[in-house]
């Protein structure tokens, strides 16, 4: 045994041709999990993604709370995508009761869930710009995000964790003082766009810190199962909004941008054309939208008529019937699918007919990227890690749910 | 027999001594720790303008939040030092120091002004500061006839205290940043050398006062070193976007990774004052320095080149990300030498024809 040599602080166990690094729970770069990667010199041979540091049990806690309840704990994982993660549950619980909503409750989901992909879409690109020391891109993605964030207010009454969508029909209606401020807000984005690609999108630092950085080939996008719009920019063709079409996707107008490229300046590009899509979207929205009631019938009668008419007649608010207090659905299982602004999210309810799930299942999009990520970032640069993984919009609260 | 308005005027010619005034007072220590200041402040406003928000404001309004920087220098400054368990206590404190002192030492041999045989209030120093290639005196701190030659090799020795810095620190992300330093040190040096080899040659001297005194600004003269000279300047002070060293979102801060109080002043604050140093050297070297003027004032228009090409290169913040360490290489030996070459046969050239 050779003896250890007094420590005199002036060893160093310089990094070798082949060497690990820590990168996160604490570092700026690595949002709340751990990347462990091995380095080879400046390229990445392998890297390990220990998730989990923000595992909240939303699926055990579900099992113990009654459906109504469970509306606020569902949209906990993604705070910033909130309509999105009500509207699958809701979905799928709809599915189980058997409920009709009326149509102008699937026109407001629709409304609800594109500004909230708008703003979730400018949320990611912001931490990408930061991730990649443009400082302008990360002010502009969060202040652009304070615009819609205050319609959704507006409209809901919370900036995130909005809890808009209840079975059967929306929470509120769209009053003219909410359409005005949508138009506002649509020409302010479609002129702040422009500035976008002055800036950020089409400035070479960042086009060449971007373009074929990250490549997933379409194969493998398939084979990894990415989603979203991670899979639409290696040129797969695919959203839930078209395939399986909710709410009220099947009226509206829009396409879906689709790039061959795979590299995270095409996952960049993809996110603005969708921003540009949802706009189109909320338009058609807030000119063909059907008047008419926003619950359904079976819950709108049990409202009490004294309540229903201070609050729906005057303010054009639903109170909670008392049906929804401890509800007991039919015995079944039903699976909902939504196209979340980070992809496809997909729940799984089972019901045993007493007034909580027997079993809840959330996959959501952000789970399906952790793989990718591992995948992506094999071969790449160090310093491309950070620009994969906000290429990504990986979200690690929506991951581990 | 001394009276009062001698001791007056002693105090005076003490205090007007170059290698004092120049050093210490303007454009020196004092100066530059207030224009720090006042470049921190200004990159905020300006990134915050551009950013669509106010910027510091919240201590005194009305001076736009000046004093903001004020009170975060206090709290930084008082604010604990942690010295990691493992290190070598004394190359961990020392290490930041000396790359601040390195970049400061340029100050005492850049010439800020020329003075007057009379009429300045610097001409007394005429004869001990007299510059035989100009013909005048010059405010500097110590006159060497080989300036250039000097100042950029002082500065060329601060990656080594950055290695330094990292290797006492015993700091994976540390060691990281150090070796990216290390491999842009090379291509940058070579950058900056080249340009000022390429104007030392259209002007026929080592002299940076006697470049000033020719009456041509390099940047007419010599665009292309002006450009060279500009992108190894902010790649060697770290910043955007070449700033590499200190990646935040990879490397946490590089080598300053561990730093904390005033120790992370320090290992900051060298970054700022290399960048004000380069920006002297290009005021002299590009924009003609302290021309028209001379004497104290023509110090003044130094100082306000110099400040504007600082504030310049700390506002490229708000337009640029960064680039990645092997793009920055490729682009330093694949894109720019050839052009720092090009400038120096323009130097020749142009120096054969026009400047005598």
């Amino acid at each position: 045994m050779t003896s250890q040599p007094e420590p005199s602080g002036l060893q160093v166990d310089i990094i070798p041709v082949q060497g690990e690094l820590n990168v996160g729970p604490q570092h700026p770069g690595s949002g709340h999990m751990r990347i462990y990667v091995k380095l080879s010199g400046d390229i990445i041979e392998d890297i390990d993604l220990d998730v989990g540091y923000v595992h909240r049990a939303v699926e055990k806690l579900s099992e113990i709370r009654n459906y109504m309840h469970l509306i606020p704990l569902v949209e906990r994982p993604a705070i910033l995508d909130a309509i999105h993660m009500n509207l699958g549950y809701i979905l799928a619980l709809e599915k189980i009761l058997g409920v009709d909503v009326p149509e102008r409750a699937q026109y407001l989901r629709s409304l609800a869930a594109e500004i909230n992909r708008i703003a979730s879409h400018l949320y990611g690109t912001g931490i990408l710009g930061i991730f990649l020391g443009h400082s302008t891109a990360f002010m502009w993605g969060f202040g652009d995000r304070e615009v819609w964030v205050e319609i959704l207010q507006a409209l809901t009454g919370a900036r995130v964790t909005n809890s808009y969508v209840i079975p059967g029909g929306v929470r509120r209606d769209l009053t003219p003082a909410i359409k005005e401020m949508i138009e506002k807000a649509l020409a302010y984005q479609r002129r702040k766009v422009k500035d976008w690609y002055k800036i950020f999108v089409n400035n070479p630092n960042i086009r060449s810190r971007l373009e074929n950085v990250g490549v997933m080939t379409n194969e493998n996008a398939i084979k990894w199962g990415a989603v979203g719009p991670n899979l639409r920019a290696s040129g797969v063709y695919y959203d839930v909004r078209k395939i399986e079409p909710y709410a009220a996707y099947s009226k509206l107008d829009f396409e879906i941008p689709v790039y061959k490229e795979g590299d995270a300046y095409a996952r960049l590009l993809v996110r603005f054309e969708e921003v540009e899509q949802s706009m189109r979207m909320i338009e058609q929205i807030i000119k063909e939208i059907p008047e008419g009631n926003i619950l359904s019938d079976r819950f709108f009668k049990q409202i009490p008529p004294t309540r229903l008419k201070k609050w729906w007649e005057g303010q054009k608010k639903i109170v909670f019937p008392g049906y929804y207090a401890s509800f007991r659905p039919p015995k079944g299982e039903a699976v909902s699918r939504v196209e979340a602004a980070r992809g496809e999210l997909l729940y799984y309810i089972v019901s045993d007919g007493s007034p909580k799930p027997y079993r809840l299942r959330i996959i959501t999009p952000s789970y399906r990227m952790i793989y990718v990520f591992k995948q992506l970032a094999k071969g790449a640069r160090y310093a491309d890690l950070v620009a994969i993984y906000g290429s990504l919009d990986y979200f690690p609260p929506e991951a581990d749910r | 027999m001394l009276s009062l308005s001698h001791i007056i005027s002693l105090i005076k010619f003490y205090l007007f001594y170059p290698s004092f005034f120049a050093v210490i007072i303007f454009p020196g220590l004092i100066f530059t720790t207030v224009i720090l200041l006042v470049t921190i402040w200004f990159e905020r406003k300006a990134a915050a303008r551009v950013q669509m928000r106010i910027g510091p404001l919240y201590v005194s309004k009305r001076t736009g939040g000046l004093l903001q920087l004020v009170a975060d220098a206090i709290r930084i400054v008082f604010s604990e030092i942690i010295i990691p368990n493992g290190v070598n206590p004394t190359l961990y404190v020392l290490a930041p120091v000396l790359p601040l002192a390195f970049s400061f030492i340029p100050m005492v041999l850049i010439p800020f002004s020329s003075i007057p045989q009379s009429g300045s209030v610097l001409s007394p120093y005429y004869y001990d500061f007299y510059d035989p290639e100009i013909g005048q005196g010059v405010l500097v701190g110590y006159f060497v006839e080989y300036n250039m030659v000097l100042v950029l090799g002082i500065l060329a020795i601060i990656p080594i205290f950055i290695l330094l810095q990292a290797w006492a620190t015993n700091n994976r992300f540390a060691i990281l940043g150090a070796v990216r330093e290390s491999l842009l040190s090379v291509s940058y040096d070579v950058l900056i050398l080249m340009a000022v080899v390429a104007i030392a040659l259209e002007y026929h001297t080592l002299d940076i006062a006697r470049v000033v005194a020719t009456g041509i600004p390099g940047i007419i003269a010599n665009p292309l070193a002006a450009l060279v000279f500009f992108v190894g300047m902010i790649m060697g002070t770290g910043r955007f976007p070449f700033d590499i060293v200190e990646a935040d979102t990879e490397l946490v801060l590089g080598p300053a990774t561990e730093y904390s109080g005033f120790l992370f002043v320090l290992a900051m604050g060298g970054g700022y004052i290399a960048t004000f140093a380069y920006s002297f050297i290009f005021a002299d070297l590009f924009l003609s320095g302290w021309a028209p003027l001379s004497g104290l004032p023509g110090a003044l228009i130094t100082s306000i080149k110099a400040i504007l090409v600082l504030w310049f290169s700390v506002f490229l913040r708000s337009v640029y990300g960064r680039y990645r360490l092997d793009q920055a290489l490729r682009g330093s030996w694949k894109y720019l030498l050839p052009v720092a070459f090009a400038s120096i046969i323009l130097g020749l050239v142009v120096g054969w024809i026009w400047i005598r």
